[in-house]
């Protein structure tokens, strides 16, 4: 249900956000010398993305049923898509609704629909003393962190002024692509082939297949028999599928 | 109390990194926090974010466009890292019939 | 003085080296011909330099003129004042050695091509033969203690390793390592006897000896003099090496070694080392004439009857050669005991030609016999193997001394040279120690006379057991009876020659009076040549009747030797001979037994030892070193292993704790640490005077910018400083103040005040009257 609730908002929060990428209209607004927005995306739309984000983040690591935390995650996408593009960078904005929410999450839930259990207790880590440990630390970096929130150090550098208007456009990652950054391009391209390949390597099964009940099929809910003989699985499905 | 370094109507710099941060704490409590391989593995997408975040911010702040640059190339090699990493759990989990990451402790001592 | 000349000395000791280095490295790879080759040519080509030295010397140089040559340019040895070069000298007596062992050395060579044709490890052998060779002519040729003492070590090494040459077997590894083991305890007396020598004169080198006669006479010990302590002390390592008593047990065992070996070292060369060096050193004996030499003569006379008797009942072939060589070094050292350096030089030369003609017969009959070396297996060898028979003939005859042949005149030199010398007590001495040491010269002699006896009997039962008679072995051993090949006969046959000529240029004075002049230069030539220049004049009866008195004697004891032996063996061992062994059995048993000293050595020396090894062995070694050190290390390591161990326990979310702990970590030493732990500070008061010290947080001084407010009203008194020690403020009015800190990491931009809430955990406060 949560799941439902963040995705219908995730779609009529991806409806505003094309409307305000509508570049020149909508009214200029002042911003001060060292923000960072862009002068046509109001400052509450950073409150409301970055809490979609963060509640989407902490909905994906709490839920219990596995396709839920995915559709978390993906507004949890949706919501950094958004402030991506509030940092001029639209063309990530776009790549990343694209192949984050739209493929690597799909992958997520074909690989659920193969494994799907649920777990009996779902959280790890029994030692009391790493979870002490792991939560002091982690406390430790939030209050360091808060001090940083509300303590008055001088701010990280940020030049001031607007940068160049095809800042994050899709001309000027082409021309960062194919002139300076070309062999990290090549090369990212040949590792997405060998990932592709390694996949599918890593994920085939080794014994063929003489009879259905090798296929990791999902009804399955005990993973692929050993390899018997023809008649020998002809017995048993009807026990098997009978005692499901 | 002093007065809030982070403003409310203007978002700065400061704004994104403390957001990256959020994010990127979620992400590691994520991990340590539940059983399920898949949980973890999108806890580690999760971290990516965040880092991706931080880098686009930066850039943003210093009109640098290398960062979104690298961002793009980071957000690649995430794909190409999820695939394989869920490649090996369906591999690994295969024969398991669990997706218990406590039984992953092979490498034990 | 004396006229030296250079020559190409290193040569001599080069060749055989580089033929010992060819054929130990590459040996394995070359046929027997071409090992045999370099072996025998690299001694014939030292030999041949050796000998066209010699002639120079003669001819060229004076009297006591010396060929020097240094091994390699500049000093061997540099150790504060120490110099010493590796200097080789070829005067007129080392002449006669060099001469002696190169030639020698050159027919046992050509003998062992064909004695050693079946061997496997030929080109080892030859190798180590070789070796050896060069190092006795290092030790020979040296003209410092040092540079024999090379030569001396080298021929020991390589007598074990040839002792042991066929090491797989443990009898003939033992004897080796006896070989070994002994002769270092008498290389040790060597090496004391050269400090010694060098504390006392400063200097090593022979020649300059002479030069150093008075610091030698002061006395060192006991009141006996310096010199008298070093000529006991190289004496020690004499016996060693020449098989005297305590040290001569080596030299039986030895035979268990191939039999040219036995013939070169054992006979020949490496066990005249000892001789050559008394003789050497001269000097140093003669200081104390009565003191040195009276032991020297005395151990050299008491090993040659000991040894003598011993070898009358020996069985095994070689074993009564080996006694006969301990007992004919007695015989040597008695000459050079008594001052008759010339006798017993002479006598090592002669000894050289027939002990090495027997050595090498005996290899030839064993040989025929197919290894057999028990001669009560043997006998009427002489129609199977007529060479070698006869050459044995003559080398009976002249080990038992009878005219002309070899050993007659010098074994005649050194019993004259014993009757006739003279040794006096110091004149604090008792009239009994008065009287002794005047019989002490006759008692020399009649030692001697007793040896010779039993020289004469034992090596003629050995001929007669041997060669005539019927044969006593197997009818197998039988069939393979044959004479040696012509590899091993020529050198038999010279050797005969030898022993029959060599004498023959020592002839005593009296024996020559009536002669053409020529004639007697030449059959004196042997006394010419050493005496007056190297060597002084032995002593010598004073009338010419004693001394053809004791020539007669002589003969006449060996003729009785030979005719015992001939009626006791003659045509095989008689029954009379038996039924004496059963008779005199308990006389028997000692005798066969060697006196057993070899047992009481090995009780009071060997087992104590044993014991003690192994007492460190278990104890020292396996409890303290294995248990101690080899396993605490270990342990430890073991122990902390298994604490750190469980890190890593295969939880990935584990291992992620860590990652985040050590990022907080990190965070936090890099960044926060430093300020706030240089926060923290200690206050001193006095009256008023207040010191504060920020040193206590272990932050370095100079790390930190410091501002600090001494009264708490918000303003900084002391701005910017990097001192952690020594702040003082006076305060003016009574009362409780609150010192405010402020810490600032330059590098990092983090800033600490003392109040804060992760601020100095002591809070800071002076109460002031």
């Amino acid at each position: 249900m949560i799941g439902q609730l963040l995705s219908s908002s995730t779609a009529a929060l991806g409806s505003v956000l094309g409307l305000l990428a509508q570049v020149p209209t909508g009214q200029v607004q002042q911003v001060p010398a060292d923000s960072l927005h862009p002068s046509w995306c109001p400052a509450w739309a950073f409150w409301i993305l970055s809490g979609l984000t963060i509640a989407g983040a902490l909905v994906t690591i709490t839920r219990r049923n596995l396709i839920g935390a995915v559709m978390a995650l993906v507004a949890t996408f949706f919501g950094l898509a958004g402030i991506y593009a509030m940092l001029s960078a639209h063309f990530l904005a776009a790549i990343q609704i694209l192949v984050y929410a739209g493929a690597i999450m799909v992958l997520f839930v074909f690989v659920i629909m193969v494994l799907n259990r649920e777990e009996e207790d779902p959280w790890a880590l029994r030692s009391p003393f790493a979870k002490a440990l792991g939560t002091g630390a982690l406390v430790y970096l939030l209050v360091r962190l808060g001090e940083v929130i509300i303590g008055g150090n001088p701010p990280p550098m940020a030049r001031g002024g607007n940068p160049p208007t095809d800042f994050g456009s899709v001309a000027a990652m082409g021309d960062y692509f194919f002139t300076k950054f070309l062999f990290p391009f090549e090369a990212v391209s040949i590792l997405l082939v060998i990932a592709v390949i390694g996949a599918v390597v890593l994920a085939r099964t080794s014994v063929k297949p003489t009879s259905v009940h090798d296929l990791p099929y999902a009804d399955q809910p005990h993973g692929p028999q050993k390899t018997i003989s023809a008649t020998e699985a002809e017995a048993e499905s009807p026990a098997a599928h009978g005692g499901h | 109390m002093d007065q809030l370094a982070v403003s409310v109507t203007s978002i700065g710099l400061s704004h994104f990194l403390v957001l990256g941060v959020i994010m990127l704490g979620i992400g590691v409590v994520g991990v340590f926090l539940r059983r399920n391989v898949l949980i973890t593995l999108m806890s580690i997408e999760l971290m990516l974010n965040a880092g991706n975040l931080t880098l686009l911010a930066f850039a943003r702040a210093q009109h640098d466009m290398r960062g979104q640059a690298l961002a793009f190339l980071v957000i690649a090699v995430a794909a190409a890292e999820a695939a394989i990493g869920l490649a090996i759990v369906v591999g690994v989990f295969r024969n398991r019939r669990n997706t218990d990451l406590d039984d992953l402790n092979l490498l034990r001592y | 003085m004396s006229v030296t000349e250079s020559f190409p000395l290193y040569l001599i000791v080069l060749l055989p080296f580089l033929g010992a280095a060819l054929n130990l490295l590459f040996g394995r790879r070359m046929s027997n011909g071409l090992v045999s080759l370099i072996a025998c040519g690299s001694v014939a080509g030292a030999a041949l330099v050796a000998t066209k030295a010699v002639w120079i010397l003669a001819h060229d140089l004076g009297v006591k003129g010396a060929l020097t040559d240094q091994l390699f340019k500049g000093d061997w040895i540099t150790a504060g004042d120490l110099h010493i070069a590796a200097g080789l000298a070829l005067d007129r007596l080392s002449a006669i050695m060099v001469l002696v062992v190169t030639w020698i050395a050159l027919l046992i060579h050509i003998y062992a091509t064909g004695y050693m044709e079946h061997e496997a490890d030929y080109s080892r052998f030859f190798g180590y033969l070789n070796l050896f060779t060069g190092s006795m002519l290092i030790l020979i040729l040296g003209d410092s203690f040092p540079v024999t003492f090379v030569g001396w070590e080298g021929v020991g090494l390589c007598s074990y390793l040839l002792i042991g040459f066929w090491y797989s077997e443990d009898k003939n590894a033992t004897a080796g390592r006896k070989a070994f083991i002994v002769n270092r305890i008498g290389d040790f007396g060597f090496l004391l006897g050269m400090c010694l020598l060098y504390t006392a004169i400063g200097t090593l080198k022979y020649s300059e000896l002479s030069s150093h006669l008075m610091q030698l006479r002061m006395p060192l010990w006991q009141g006996w003099p310096t010199a008298y302590w070093v000529a006991l002390l190289i004496f020690v390592g004499c016996a060693g090496k020449s098989a005297q008593i305590p040290l001569y047990v080596w030299l039986p065992d030895a035979m268990a070694g191939p039999t040219p070996v036995s013939a070169l070292i054992h006979a020949a060369t490496m066990v005249t080392a000892g001789v050559y060096v008394v003789a050497r050193t001269h000097v140093i004996f003669d200081i104390t004439p009565s003191a040195a030499q009276m032991t020297v003569a005395g151990i050299g006379a008491v090993t040659a009857l000991m040894a003598a008797t011993i070898g009358i009942v020996q069985k095994d072939f070689k074993r009564v050669l080996a006694y006969s060589t301990v007992s004919q070094l007695g015989f040597m050292f008695v000459g050079v005991g008594t001052g008759a350096y010339v006798a017993g030089i002479f006598h090592l030369m002669t000894h050289a030609f027939f002990k090495a003609g027997l050595f090498l017969g005996a290899g030839s009959v064993m040989h025929a016999m197919g290894g057999e070396g028990d001669i009560t297996k043997m006998g009427g060898l002489g129609k199977h193997m007529p060479i070698t028979r006869w050459t044995f003939f003559v080398y009976c005859l002249a080990i038992a001394g009878i005219v002309p042949f070899a050993g007659f005149f010098s074994k005649d030199a050194i019993l004259a040279g014993a009757f006739a010398s003279h040794f006096e007590m110091a004149p604090t001495a008792s009239a009994f120690q008065q009287h002794m040491i005047e019989w002490y010269p006759k008692l020399l002699w009649g030692i001697l006379a007793l040896a010779a006896l039993c020289t004469a009997f034992y090596m003629w039962r050995l001929y007669f057991t041997v060669f005539t008679g019927r044969f006593r072995g197997t009818p197998e051993q039988e069939h393979h009876l044959h004479e040696s090949p012509s590899e091993m006969t020529i050198p038999l046959i010279v050797l005969a020659a030898g022993a029959l000529l060599a004498g023959l240029i020592g002839v005593p004075e009296i024996m020559v009076h009536g002669l053409p002049e020529s004639v007697e230069h030449v059959l004196t030539f042997f006394n010419s040549w050493l005496v007056p220049s190297v060597l002084p004049a032995s002593p010598e009866p004073h009338e010419h009747a004693v001394e053809w008195g004791l020539m007669a004697a002589a003969t006449l004891i060996s003729l009785g030797g030979i005719g015992l032996a001939a009626a006791l063996y003659r045509g095989g061992i008689s029954r009379t001979a038996e039924s004496a062994k059963e008779k005199l059995k308990p006389v028997y048993n000692l005798l066969f037994n060697k006196y057993y000293v070899d047992e009481f050595y090995d009780l009071i020396i060997v087992r104590p030892l044993r014991v003690l090894a192994k007492v460190l062995w278990k104890a020292a070694d396996a409890v303290v070193v294995d248990g101690g050190l080899t396993k605490v290390g270990p342990a430890i390591v073991g122990f902390v292993a298994g604490l750190t161990r469980r890190i890593q326990s295969g939880d990935v979310q584990r291992y992620l704790v860590a990652v985040v702990v050590g990022t907080a970590g990190i965070l936090f030493v890099s960044t926060y640490w430093l300020p706030y732990a240089g926060v923290q500070g200690e206050v001193a008061k006095q009256g008023r005077k207040v010191t504060l010290d920020l040193s206590r947080g272990r932050v370095p001084d100079g790390r930190l910018v410091y501002q600090i407010d001494w009264d708490g009203d918000g303003k900084y008194e002391i701005v910017n400083t990097r001192f952690t020690k020594g702040h003082v403020h006076e305060y003016q009015n009574p009362g409780t103040y609150k010192i405010v800190v402020e810490a600032r990491d330059p590098q990092w931009g983090v800033v600490k005040h003392s109040n804060d809430f992760f601020g100095a955990r002591v809070p800071m406060t002076v109460t002031v009257e």
